[in-house]
């Protein structure tokens, strides 16, 4: 599938390497990360050296060059979340999934990620899920949003 | 057809066609900026930061790397301020603190008046000066290395870590990187890391004479010759 998915980014793209950052854009959407392999067809498709392709996505934050969970919990560390207790909100989160930050969970369904300030510092701690946003947490909100993350998870594969 | 510009800098008339940069031009006329990541005939990118001068504009001086200045007419430069000279060995300083293995840096160091480095020595093997990226992709056009992530995280790597099958195997980047050098005595262990200063004694010539330039005689240490 991820073959056929790169092809139809690429599409009508070929050979315009001016198009780099809206095709890693495409398939950090479609395929939550970029591997190395769609980096390598990028680069040949595109005609743009490979040395590029990774500088440019090792670069953005919105560039992920490891696989994600299907559910991103990023969590602010700004200043104003941070005085607002957001070391004890990630550590809550790392315990709880026992995953590090950019790593993914065993069941492959969660992510912990950190930005440095949303822009809703007023609303701190903030957490966004899946970029919605969670505002005022604390650990038993957090706990809740987990768990219903999980369900929704676990339902879902049973409807597949 | 060249165009040419006149320019002063240090106080000297000074001639240089149109598109050279500062540092360039002050090379030329024997005028020696210290400097670091520049690299004849490469592109400038400003890494390094121990180049900066002072660019007098309408009476107001503004501070900027002499690398990626162009000459412009009438322009006036003073590259050994006071002002200069303390900007330049805190710059100096903080690439000691940073890198204290490269002999280059240490030497750097002194001729830029360190004396000591009031900065926890970090040790790291790369001050991302950007030498080896550029040679790999403008002399040798092969872009088998380059920057890689971004704030502290930036590093120099070949795609996806594994070598390139673009390198020639030329080696430009080792014989350009300042690391490759260490101090005369040897690597500094971690936690044993110094200001090396053993070539300061040569300085105490231009302390006397501040006329006297020691720059091409310590700048040997570096292979300036190398590039
Ligand atoms: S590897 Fe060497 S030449 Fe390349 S950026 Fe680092 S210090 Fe400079
Ligand atoms: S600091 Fe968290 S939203 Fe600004
Ligand atoms: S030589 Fe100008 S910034 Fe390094």
């Amino acid at each position: 599938m991820s073959l056929n998915t790169m092809a139809s980014i690429i599409e009508g793209r070929r050979s315009q390497p001016h198009q780099l950052i809206e095709v890693l854009q495409d398939v950090q959407e479609q395929q939550g990360y970029i591997s190395e392999d769609s980096m390598r067809v990028i680069s040949k498709d595109l005609g743009v050296p490979p040395m590029e392709v990774f500088r440019v996505a090792s670069f953005y934050k919105a560039f992920s060059l490891k696989p994600r969970g299907k559910n991103v919990i990023t969590v602010c560390m700004g200043t104003a979340c941070h005085v607002r207790g957001a070391k004890l909100i990630i550590n809550q989160a790392v315990g709880q999934l026992k995953v590090q930050p950019g790593e993914v969970t065993e069941d492959g369904l969660f992510t912990i990620d950190q930005v440095n300030c949303l822009g809703a510092c007023a609303l701190g701690p903030v957490v966004t899920e899946n970029g919605k946003c969670h505002n005022h947490m604390n650990s038993s909100k957090l706990r809740k949003l987990i768990k219903s993350l999980k369900n929704t998870g676990t339902e879902e594969t049973a409807n597949d | 057809m060249l165009q040419y510009i006149n320019l002063k800098i240090d106080g000297v008339n000074i001639r240089a066609a149109k598109g050279t940069t500062v540092l360039d031009a002050a090379f030329e006329y024997g005028i020696c900026i210290p400097n670091l990541c520049h690299v004849p005939n490469l592109s400038n990118i400003g890494a390094c930061r121990i180049c900066i001068v002072e660019q007098i504009v309408n009476g107001r001086s503004k501070v900027t790397t002499s690398c990626t200045l162009l000459v412009q007419e009438g322009m006036i430069i003073k590259s050994n301020t006071d002002k200069i000279r303390n900007l330049r060995r805190n710059i100096a300083e903080l690439l000691v603190a940073q890198a204290p293995n490269s002999k280059a840096i240490q030497d750097i160091a002194v001729r830029c008046g360190v004396k000591k480095v009031r900065y926890p020595f970090r040790n790291e093997k790369c001050v991302l000066c950007g030498r080896c990226v550029r040679a790999c992709t403008e002399l040798f056009r092969a872009k088998a290395i380059g920057f890689v992530g971004r704030g502290k995280n930036r590093h120099i790597d070949s795609p996806f870590g594994v070598l390139s099958e673009f390198c020639k195997r030329c080696g430009a980047c080792i014989d350009l990187c300042p690391m490759t050098i260490t101090p005369c005595s040897g690597p500094m262990k971690p936690g044993k890391e110094r200001l090396c200063g053993e070539c300061e004694s040569q300085l105490y010539l231009s302390d006397k004479t501040p006329d006297h330039c020691v720059w091409c005689e310590l700048g040997k240490g570096f292979q300036c010759g190398r590039y």
